[in-house]
Formats: structure tokens, C-alpha cells, sequence
């Protein structure tokens, strides 16, 4: 299966509204990643006349943020986090089953972009350790059969 | 500003406001030890390792980064900061392969160096190389990056010196790593090989590739660049009497600082060449015999002298070079003048557009002889006509390229978008024959605005109501018309000009094309016109093809002109010389060396001498100018390369390259480079000016100079335009002494201009230019193992709509066909260029591009120029 297509004029029309200065490329590379859902790489050039950078330093930036990725996601984006909190709370575990869950090792996406599975430093909610997320979701408190339920909530939209 | 008072360990300093605290321990002498610390980048405070302690609150910092304080108390090198220094220098050690036995940085490398002082030699650590791929692809560079201590020098040298954006910090952490766009290999980028990140690297990350050695040169010399007319500061690293290594000087104020380009830096290897000449040749029955030098000289002499008697002194000519020094071309000259009174003398600069200096130089007076490049870093609006410095002359480009990134307007006049349109504010792609209507109408458009300098114009210029009056004739709406130019971008670049003093850049589209001289004085009272003359944010910068092309021309080594720059037609100027000599100079111009060969078809020219240049390669019409070579009775050639006009010489005298002697270039600044010897001739070779010495002796000169001194002091005693050489110590350099004028600039007059019909049978105009790894004619260029190994094949460029009308695409063999002559090029299809025009690059294919002009004298009437010409395009058979 494919990507979602890309709609580039959509994204053309994204890179216009930012046309100008160089400090407008945070926000320009957000709007791109939160419409598209990602960066296509064949528009790093398109973005940095648009700002008046070196293609090569915008793709700097792109790569320095966890939060913009180069590649296309799954439509739900599962975070588990690995934080101190949560790792003594077992989410090692949590990994493990998401892995197994999802047939996804670290850092994948599905091969019908259902699904990508990343882990993350710290998730900032501690006090539900351990934690995870669903695109702009949180899960905390979790256990083995809770993480099951909630992968298979999501499976099961699909499924409809 | 007040200075401001602090201590560095304990020592009371006063440094000015606004420096860093780096700055300010080295200039008074404390040494703080850096790895990403360069006087030319902007401060980045990547390394660490210049850290400081302030005594009173106990705070560490980085000093590269923290601006002096007054009442600071700052330790360099207590326990504590050393302590944080080592553990920093130890986790760069642990992360750095250990493969300094064989790595080529050798003893330069800064990490070890720095490691070494320190008394770090086992990190204690465990160690976490980062290795990743060695990557070599192409010839120049070699990345590997497993020895990268993320410094960032080469990316901050890459954004901020040399402006090209080809690398930039990748990824995070511990993947970080300087990458290209898509993390390509270098030759997929838009880095162009200048190999200032090469130079810059304190770590052996980035090496040059070098073929025949690998290590720490010997030693390294200063010296100057052999190649285009910028001239830049070098050093040359030596081992075993050879060339091995270029790096840029850094010197402060010299023309490059830490720049150079891939000529520059990659491009000497012709010096190391099996073509070299090694020994002197005389013409036996057929082939070239291998001769004593007091053999060859002999027979120079006892020929030449006997042509002198049999046919007079006009029948012998001489050709010297545009890449020689001052002091060989002073020689010269004085041989052909004194020795054989005749004028016919030329260098190869003539036909790389002095007729268009020139015209600068007599309607100026001599005024706009200095054009420091540093100066564009103050140019109010920058106007770039006829040239693509990118290719032709690179480090210019930088300047230009910088100044465009903090913000001066760059308007680009040129039928190609070239890489400099992404830094323009406005391209105006005209086509070549209409810059003369364009400028005017520039400036019609300008005085409509009332936006001319009234001032300077009153104070310093005659004419200007019939310049104002004539310029009414010209009208911007009828150049749209004819050009395909849109009114608003017109009216746009007169916005931008308008009240500023103007930069312009004027490259070998203006001077070598048919009309170059009329569209210099369009240019010059354009100039006067804005006032841009005689200051610093305003001026006239010519580009020059070769390194000593302004020199030659100063030496009198040209038809119509005595050292100085004195016409031959200024009596007392003449006369001066006269005495000087003791000689009796004719008034009248000598022949070109268009006139030369044109009369040694006619049999009237006996014999040429030919100083570092291969006009076999260089000139137009190739087979033409072997025809007329091969009719001479003595064709006497000094060289330093087995060329291709060496092979029909009947005497063949091996010369020594800029290295391999002392002297001196002016570039296209006035910047007079003095140098010295860095290295011996190879095998029999002498420097040229000795070979000239010699020979004058043989001839009949009673005195001979031996030594470069005594030709420079007489070059000193009585050309006052060089007297700033006498305080000039061999390695530095001096400019060009100002002439004293009070002469008014005049505006010239201008001209009606009227197109030839369009020849149906040449539908399309060729353009010929340069490209960055070759100069000139490719004769060097073309033989260095570097720039061979990259394997550039020299595409015609076509655009996307002739070349779907054709049906040639990329890949495809096309023929080229002019009313002079042809060649055969695989062609490639350019978004950039304008329908109807092609591009050809020069020095490919023995420089066959040339075989499309005629061979004519620049700036005449019946000449067509060197710079277009109309072809025919024919796709071939059997192509893809």
C-alpha cells in the first residue's frame, strides 16, 4: 500500500503563506508536518528559496526535531516513553508487547501506514507512568491488557 | 569608544569594547587553546576548549563567544579550567579513530597538536569511535567523517565565506554529522570543489586527495595563484622539490583571506606534469632535438639578428604572456624595443578584452587603475554585467555572493541566468547585443528621476547636457519591445540604482564581445552619471581573464604602448624612454598579434618569439593559426608545457613556472603580488626573465642583468606607476601608484546602434564561456591530474524549446556549425537559457570552442568578437 497522496499544491500554497524571512521556517515546517504529515524531501528546495536558506541547512533543522520526520508516517503515531519514571514502572515491557502487538520494531511504519511506533525520552507525564501516546492521546497507567485494549480500539477503527 | 580595563591572569589589559575575550588574550599575547575558533567566521563556541574561568563568581565560559566586561578578572589556565579542557579534548580522542600513522593531516592536525600540549596521550576512556564511511568519490576532496569533531568550520567557511550552501549540520546528537542536501556525495551537490573547507578543517575529516603524496609537506612557501586575474595568496607546501600541497594564506588583507577556488587549490598539479619541458629543442631535419642551452641561445640569436639584417625589424614579432611576471614582461618588451626596434609586441591579454580596460583607462585618466575587492563589502547596489565570476573568477564571486546575503541589492545583466541569480534582486536576461541599448536606457531612466549626482558631476565632469541630450534617443518601452525585457523590471532596476553608487562587475560578456568598447562607455557614464567613481561604495571592476594580464599590459608588452601605460603617440612620455634606453623608439603602433599572424601569412612576418602562450590552442580558427605559424622561418617558443604550438616550433626554450621563480603579478585589483622562488625548474628549466637576460647578451646588449633585483630596481626608476615595489619585500605586495590628474571626465558620446539582419542559416546564438575548473585556453588546466580525473565532458548547452524543435536531448552528439568553423559536442538541455541561445563551454576538446569566432582583432571594426557568434545546430546520427 501507499502513502496517503501529497497534495502539492496544498503544499505549494503552504510554503507561499510563509514566504519571507528566515525565522518563519519553524512555523512553515510545522504546518507542513501537521497537514501532510510529513516533510517530502522533494520539497526542501521549494521551502528554502521560500526563506531564503541553503537547502542544506533546511534540511538541517528537519533532522534536528524529532517532531518533523522526512519520511511518511502511519495515520496513528504510537509513543511509548522510556523515561526514568516510566521505565521504573515497567514500560520496557510495554515496549516489548507494543512491538509484538504491532508487528513494528522501533522507528517503523506499517506497510499499509496504519501504524508507526517510536519511543521517546520523556513524555512529560510522569505522575501515569508508564505512559504513552497516541497521536495527541495520552494512555498512562498502563498494564498489558490496557495496552492491548487500547491498540486494539484503534485496530478496530480500521477494521470498520 | 572608551577602552575597556580588565585582567587576564592577573595582568591589567585595556582592549577595545565589543572583542571577545579570546581576542582579547591574544592580542596581548595570552594563548588560549580553540578548534573552532577562526578570525574570519563569525564566533560559534562549538569546541569548548577556549574556556575561561571568571575569578570573582567563579563562572566558566567560552571566551570565543563572551564579549569582554570592564572590571573582568579572568583566568586562562587555572586548575579548574584545565581540568574541563582535558576531559573535552579526552571525550574527542575517545570518539576519534586512532589512525594518526596514516592519516594525511599529519603533524597539522589541531586535535592532536592541542593534545600534545596538554600531555593527553591514552584518553583513560573507553573508546566510541563513530565510524562511518570514507568517501571519495570524486578527485579533489576526501570526507571522513568518523575524524569530524563538529567544530563547523567547514559548514560556517561554506555559508559565510565562500556562500555556495552545500553542507549543513544532519541528524542529532551522536549521528550529527555535516551532510549535503540528501546526504549525497559531494559531486551531487552544489559544492564546486574550492576546497576551503578542505584548508580550514583542523582535523584530518577533510583532506585534499592527493595522488602522489601523502603526509606534511616539508615546507610551505607563500606565493601567488597562477591562474585568473584575482590573484589570490597561496601557500604551496613542498616535499622533495615538488608542489604537493595549495592552501589559501589567510594572510590579513590579502584578496581571498581563507577562500580559493577548485583552480586554485586543485588545479596545480600541471606544475608535477611528465608534459613539463625540461630541456631546450632545436628543429633538426624534422623532429626536435634535445640542445645545450648555450646551443639553443646561440641559435635564437645568430636567426633572429639575421632576419633583423635581411628584412628589417618589422618583420619580427613577439609575443609575450599575460601569465609571466612584470619583471619578464619589462624584459620583453625591452628586447623587441631595443634590441630589434620594432613595436610589434602583444600579450595574450589582448584578446581577453584590453581594448575595453583600456577604454577606461584613457577616459579616466588613469583613475580607475585601483579597484580593491574589499570595498564591494561597502557597495550601496552591485551590477554585475556580462559575467559569471562564479566560473570565471570565483573568489570574486564570494565578495559578491557575500554582499548579496547581508542585503545589497545584485542586479545580474546577462543573457544566462548564472549562479549567481539566486542571490540577485533582479536578472535582467538580455540578449548580448543589446547591454549597450540597456544601460543607456538605464540611464535615461535614471536622469527622468532626477536621480543622478549633481555634485560630483559639476566637480568632476564636462558634457553631461550633451550626454542628458543624447540620451532621449533612447527609449526603454522600444527595448522591451525588441528584447522581450518587461517595462517594470526596467523600471525596477532603475529604482534600485537610483541615488546609490554603483558597483559594477563587468566580466568578459562586455569586454571580449564585438561591441565591448561602446558598451564601456556606456557603463563609465553611467557611472560618472551616479557618481560611483573614486569612492568606496561605488566603482568599476573588470574582470581579467589571467593572473598578470594587467601587468603585461603596464610592461608595455602590448603594440601600442610603452611601460606605464604610455602611448606610444605622447611624445614626452616616448622620449623619456627614449633616453632611458638610449634608443630611438618609433611613434608608430606595432602589429597585434592578429596583424602578426595575419602578416606571416602574407610572408612579411620572418619570425615570432613566443613567451608563455599557446596561441595554437588559445586563438580563434586553430588550423589558420598553424597555417601562419608554420610559415614563418623561425618560430622561436618559450614555454613551460609540451603544447601544442611547442610541437611546431623550430626552438623550444624550457621556461619555470610561477613557483619555480620570483617576480611579480598585478591582478585585477592594481595589487602588485611580489613572490619568490618556492621551488627549482625542473631539471634544465630557468625562469624565463633569466632566459631573456641571456639571450639580450647573446644579442648584442651589453650588459646583463643577473638578477631579479636589478630588473625590478630599473622597472622602479622609471615607471612611477610600480615605485611602490622598491619597499616591497619579495613575498608581500603594494598597489599601484595613483596618477595625479586634474583632467575633467568627459561623457562619451553615444552611438546609434543598428543590428545586422539576423543570417537564417545560423539561426542560433552561441555563447562561449568559461567553466570554474578550466581558465582561459585549458592548456594547464587541461593537463592537471585532478581535473582530468573528474572527468568533465564540456556539454553544449541547449534550451528546453530549441532543443524539443530539434528533438535533441540530453545526452544526445550535436554538430555545431558557425560561418568559421564547427565541432561535434554531446549536448544537454538548460532550463536557464533563453530560447535561441546556446552555450559552449571553452577549454574542452583542445579549446575547439574557439573554432567558432574568427580570428580578429578585438575592438575593430570588421571584428565580430570573441564572445558570440551565430550557429547552426544539427543533431547526429547514432546519438541516443
Amino acid at each position: 500500500m501507499k502513502p496517503k497522496e501529497i497534495d502539492w499544491n496544498q503544499l505549494s500554497s503552504i510554503i507561499e503563506n510563509h514566504k519571507g524571512e528566515q525565522w518563519g521556517l519553524i512555523p512553515l515546517l510545522q504546518e507542513i508536518q501537521e497537514t501532510i504529515g510529513y516533510i517530502p524531501p522533494e520539497s526542501i528546495e521549494k521551502i528554502s528559496n521560500a526563506v531564503n536558506l541553503f537547502p542544506a541547512q533546511v534540511q538541517g533543522v528537519i533532522t534536528f526535531y524529532a517532531g518533523f520526520s522526512l519520511t511518511p508516517k502511519g495515520k496513528y503515531v504510537v509513543r511509548i516513553c522510556r523515561g526514568t519514571a516510566c521505565h521504573v514502572k515497567g514500560s520496557r515491557s510495554i515496549l516489548r508487547l507494543t512491538k509484538k502487538e504491532l508487528g513494528l520494531e522501533k522507528g517503523e511504519t506499517s506497510p499499509d501506514y496504519q501504524f508507526t511506533l517510536e519511543t521517546v525520552a520523556c513524555l512529560g507525564a510522569c505522575f501515569l507512568a508508564p505512559a504513552m501516546m497516541v497521536n495527541r492521546t495520552y494512555y498512562g497507567k498502563l498494564s498489558p491488557p490496557k495496552v492491548s485494549s487500547v491498540l486494539a480500539q484503534f485496530k478496530k477503527q480500521e477494521g470498520q | 569608544m572608551d577602552e575597556i580595563s580588565m585582567a587576564i591572569n592577573g595582568i591589567r589589559v585595556s582592549c577595545p569594547p565589543g572583542i571577545t575575550i579570546l581576542e582579547a588574550a591574544e592580542q596581548n599575547g595570552i594563548k588560549i587553546p580553540k578548534l573552532c575558533y577562526h578570525p574570519d567566521l563569525k564566533p560559534f563556541g562549538a569546541c569548548r576548549l577556549c574556556l575561561i574561568e571568571e575569578e570573582k563568581n567563579g563562572r566558566v565560559m567560552a571566551s570565543c563567544v563572551t564579549p569582554v566586561a570592564a572590571k573582568m578578572e579572568v583566568l586562562t589556565d587555572s586548575p579548574r579550567v584545565i581540568r574541563h579542557r582535558k576531559n573535552i579534548v579526552r571525550l574527542m580522542m575517545a570518539e576519534h579513530p586512532e589512525s594518526c600513522v596514516v592519516c594525511s593531516k599529519g603533524n597539522r592536525c589541531q586535535l592532536r597538536g592541542i593534545a600534545a600540549e596538554m600531555g593527553l596521550g591514552e584518553t583513560g576512556l573507553y573508546p566510541i569511535p563513530n565510524y562511518k564511511s570514507i568517501e571519495q568519490a570524486n578527485p579533489f576532496i576526501v570526507r571522513d567523517l568518523s575524524k569530524c569533531i563538529l567544530c563547523g568550520k567547514c559548514i560556517r567557511a561554506d555559508h559565510e565565506l565562500v556562500v555556495a550552501g552545500a553542507i549543513d549540520y544532519n541528524l542529532r546528537g551522536f549521528k550529527s554529522r555535516p551532510a549535503t542536501l540528501y546526504d549525497l556525495p559531494l559531486e551531487g551537490s552544489n559544492c564546486t570543489f574550492c576546497g576551503t573547507c578542505v584548508s580550514i578543517c583542523p582535523t584530518g575529516a577533510l583532506s585534499p586527495k592527493t595522488t602522489g603524496y601523502v603526509g606534511t609537506p616539508e615546507k610551505e612557501t607563500l606565493t601567488s595563484c597562477g591562474f585568473c586575474g584575482v590573484g589570490c595568496s597561496i601557500l604551496m607546501g613542498v616535499a622533495d622539490d615538488r608542489a604537493v600541497e595549495i592552501n589559501p594564506s589567510g594572510l590579513n588583507g590579502s584578496v581571498n583571506g581563507a577562500t580559493l577556488c577548485v583552480r586554485g587549490h586543485f588545479a596545480h598539479d600541471f606544475l608535477n606534469s611528465k608534459e613539463r619541458l625540461t630541456q631546450p629543442m632545436i628543429r633538426g631535419e624534422s623532429d626536435l632535438k634535445t640542445v645545450s642551452w648555450d646551443e639553443a641561445l646561440d641559435r635564437v640569436a645568430s636567426r633572429l639578428l639575421a632576419i633583423k639584417k635581411d628584412y628589417g625589424p618589422q618583420s619580427i614579432g613577439f609575443f609575450g604572456s599575460s601569465k609571466c611576471t612584470n619583471e619578464e614582461n619589462y624584459l620583453f618588451q625591452k628586447m623587441a624595443r631595443v634590441l630589434f626596434g620594432t613595436n610589434n609586441l602583444d600579450n595574450g591579454g589582448s584578446m581577453a578584452g584590453r581594448p575595453a580596460l583600456q577604454i577606461i583607462d584613457e577616459k579616466t585618466d588613469g583613475r580607475s587603475r585601483i579597484n580593491p575587492l574589499a570595498n564591494l563589502e561597502k557597495a550601496e547596489v552591485i551590477c554585475v554585467l556580462g559575467a559569471d565570476p562564479c566560473q570565471s573568477a570565483p573568489v570574486l564571486s564570494y565578495y559578491l555572493k557575500r554582499a548579496a546575503k547581508r542585503g545589497v541589492p545584485l542586479i545580474g545583466i546577462d543573457p544566462r541566468k548564472t549562479d549567481l541569480f539566486p542571490f540577485s534582486t533582479l536578472w535582467l536576461a538580455i540578449s548580448p547585443d543589446k547591454d549597450y541599448e540597456l544601460i543607456n536606457c538605464l540611464a535615461a531612466m535614471v536622469w527622468k528621476k532626477f536621480a543622478h549626482d549633481s555634485n560630483f558631476i559639476e566637480r568632476f565632469t564636462e558634457e553631461f547636457n550633451l550626454y542628458t541630450e543624447a540620451l532621449s534617443s533612447f527609449n526603454p518601452e522600444r527595448l522591451c519591445l525588441a528584447s522581450g525585457l518587461d517595462m517594470k523590471s526596467l523600471a525596477y532596476a532603475a529604482d534600485l540604482v537610483k541615488g546609490k553608487k554603483i558597483s559594477f562587475v563587468v566580466g568578459h560578456g562586455i569586454t571580449q564581445q564585438k561591441h565591448g568598447a561602446r558598451s564601456m562607455e556606456a557603463i563609465l557614464n553611467l557611472s560618472l552619471m551616479t557618481g560611483s567613481l573614486g569612492c568606496e561604495s561605488g566603482g568599476l571592476y573588470v574582470i581579467t581573464k589571467e593572473n598578470n594580464q594587467v601587468g603585461a599590459w603596464d610592461m608595455g608588452t602590448v603594440p601600442d604602448a610603452l611601460p606605464g601605460r604610455i602611448p606610444l603617440g605622447d611624445g614626452s612620455g616616448r622620449g623619456e624612454w627614449e633616453r632611458a634606453w638610449d634608443v630611438k623608439i618609433s611613434p608608430d603602433q606595432g602589429l597585434n598579434v592578429v596583424r602578426m599572424l595575419e602578416e606571416a601569412e602574407k610572408g612579411n612576418l620572418k619570425a615570432l618569439y613566443i613567451m608563455g602562450e599557446n596561441p595554437l590552442r588559445s586563438l580563434p580558427q586553430h588550423e589558420r593559426v598553424e597555417a601562419a605559424l608554420k610559415h614563418l622561418d623561425l618560430l622561436v617558443v618559450q614555454d613551460i608545457l609540451d603544447t601544442e604550438t611547442t610541437r611546431i616550433a623550430d626552438v623550444v626554450l624550457p621556461g619555470a613556472a610561477f613557483s619555480e621563480k620570483g617576480g611579480s603579478f598585478t591582478n585585477m585589483e592594481g595589487r602588485i603580488v611580489c613572490f619568490t622562488q618556492v621551488v627549482p625548474p625542473p631539471r634544465d628549466g630557468k625562469p624565463d626573465w633569466e632566459i631573456l637576460d641571456l639571450l639580450g647578451l647573446k644579442m648584442g646588449y651589453p650588459k646583463a642583468y643577473r638578477s631579479l633585483e636589478r630588473i625590478r630596481a630599473e622597472m622602479v626608476r622609471l615607471i612611477p606607476m610600480y615605485a611602490g615595489l622598491q619597499e616591497t619585500p619579495g613575498d608581500a605586495w603594494t598597489w599601484i601608484r595613483r596618477t595625479e590628474t586634474e583632467k575633467t571626465l568627459r561623457f562619451s558620446p553615444l552611438q546609434t546602434t543598428d543590428q545586422g539582419p539576423m543570417d537564417d542559416d545560423y539561426p542560433l546564438t552561441a555563447i562561449l564561456g568559461s567553466q570554474r575548473f578550466h581558465l582561459g585556453g585549458g592548456t594547464r588546466t587541461g593537463i592537471s591530474k585532478r581535473i582530468k580525473d573528474f572527468g568533465l565532458k564540456g556539454e553544449v548547452s541547449l534550451s528546453s524549446k530549441d532543443g524539443a524543435r530539434l528533438h535533441v536531448k540530453s545526452g544526445d552528439t550535436v554538430h555545431i556549425q558557425s560561418r568559421e568553423g564547427a565541432l561535434i559536442r554531446e549536448a544537454r538541455i538548460d532550463e536557464d537559457l533563453n530560447e535561441g541561445q546556446i552555450f559552449v563551454p571553452t577549454a574542452f576538446h583542445k579549446n575547439d570552442a574557439m573554432n567558432l569566432v574568427g580570428l580578429s582583432v578585438l575592438g575593430s571594426e570588421s571584428s565580430q568578437g570573441l564572445k558570440t557568434c551565430q550557429v547552426r545546430v544539427e543533431k547526429l546520427e547514432g546519438s541516443k
